[in-house]
């Protein structure tokens, strides 16, 4: 049964490699993607250190995509 | 309306809604998987090659509906003037062009054991690669300009001319006389020619490609916010 699964009647080598193709594109481009996230809510806290306590207060109360990040950043460090 | 579309009330539900995929997604990929490599019977005349289709057909429908939503958004970034819309475009447009890959990719493969080719210039596969081009385009446009309005400008532009390609793609088969099998499915009549026992893999799989575009969306769309608030940061 495995050896038909794998070779799938001759059409092993198309249908896995379709499969294979697809999973891999998609998984590189989670994974692309998702560091690019982390990179831009890295530099976003950083910026946000940068300020005075009073400023970054007023900026966390104000804006809720702040508050957000910063508090997303906050807990994966 | 437009109020509903503030990037600022959208991130607020980015966070659940990623949740929400995140936790289904394996267990819908293990079920797709499963009827699309096991369950599923092997067609009559292509056999087991037929499994090509579970990863081609979602993947071109994905590619030609994300073109559509892109030129739809840049029509209505060019009426209203919302910068939001670009923002979603942006995050549209790399989700496109990896399907358009994939569907690409994954039809050349399935060409070579059903029609003995791996490529050949028939309409619907050139119009496919048109599309591609459209894509390619787009994305550089937004990388490489740096004056966001010009790129902004510009893509729309490109989008809304390659507009035109969509029904080209669709209507490909009917039009010209084409190695590319006609349509199986019409959603407009709500009809299949395909066996109930090939279409749920085939939903499932579409299911699954949905919920990482949905997935993929969310973090572009959540990069661009983010990009978009740390210019303006002392001004939040």
């Amino acid at each position: 049964m495995i050896q038909n699964l794998i070779s799938m009647n001759g059409y092993g080598l198309f249908v896995w490699l379709s499969f294979a193709i697809t999973i891999v594109a998609c998984g590189v481009i989670y994974y692309k993607t998702y560091k690019t996230l982390k990179k831009y809510e890295k530099a976003f806290a950083k910026e946000l250190h940068l300020l005075s306590e009073a400023d970054r207060k007023i900026i966390l109360e104000k804006s809720k995509v702040a508050n957000q990040v910063f508090a997303s950043y906050n807990k994966s460090i | 309306m437009i109020n509903l579309i503030n990037p600022s009330k959208i991130f607020v539900w980015i966070e659940k809604i990623t949740n929400f995929i995140n936790s289904v997604f394996f267990i819908v990929l293990a079920l797709a998987l499963t009827f699309a490599l096991i369950i599923s019977p092997p067609d009559y005349l292509q056999g087991d090659s037929v499994r090509i289709m579970y990863v081609h057909v979602p993947s071109a429908w994905i590619a030609l509906a994300s073109y559509t939503c892109l030129a739809l958004l840049s029509i209505m970034s060019f009426l209203f003037k919302i910068k939001n819309l670009n923002l979603i475009s942006k995050s549209i447009a790399p989700i496109g062009l990896l399907f358009t890959c994939l569907a690409i990719i994954t039809g050349s493969l399935w060409g070579q054991p059903t029609w003995g080719t791996w490529w050949v210039w028939d309409a619907r596969i050139t119009s496919m690669v048109v599309l591609l081009i459209f894509y390619i385009l787009f994305v550089l446009i937004n990388k490489f300009i740096k004056d966001e309005e010009k790129a902004n400008k510009i893509s729309s532009i490109i989008a809304i001319i390659g507009l035109v390609n969509i029904p080209i793609i669709k209507y490909s088969v009917d039009w010209w006389n084409t190695l590319h099998q006609p349509k199986s499915i019409s959603i407009i009549n709500g009809t299949s020619s395909i066996h109930s026992t090939m279409l749920m893999p085939l939903v499932l799989m579409l299911l699954v490609l949905l919920l990482y575009c949905a997935l993929i969306f969310l973090m572009k769309y959540k990069t661009e916010i983010i990009r978009i608030k740390k210019k303006s940061i002392k001004r939040l």
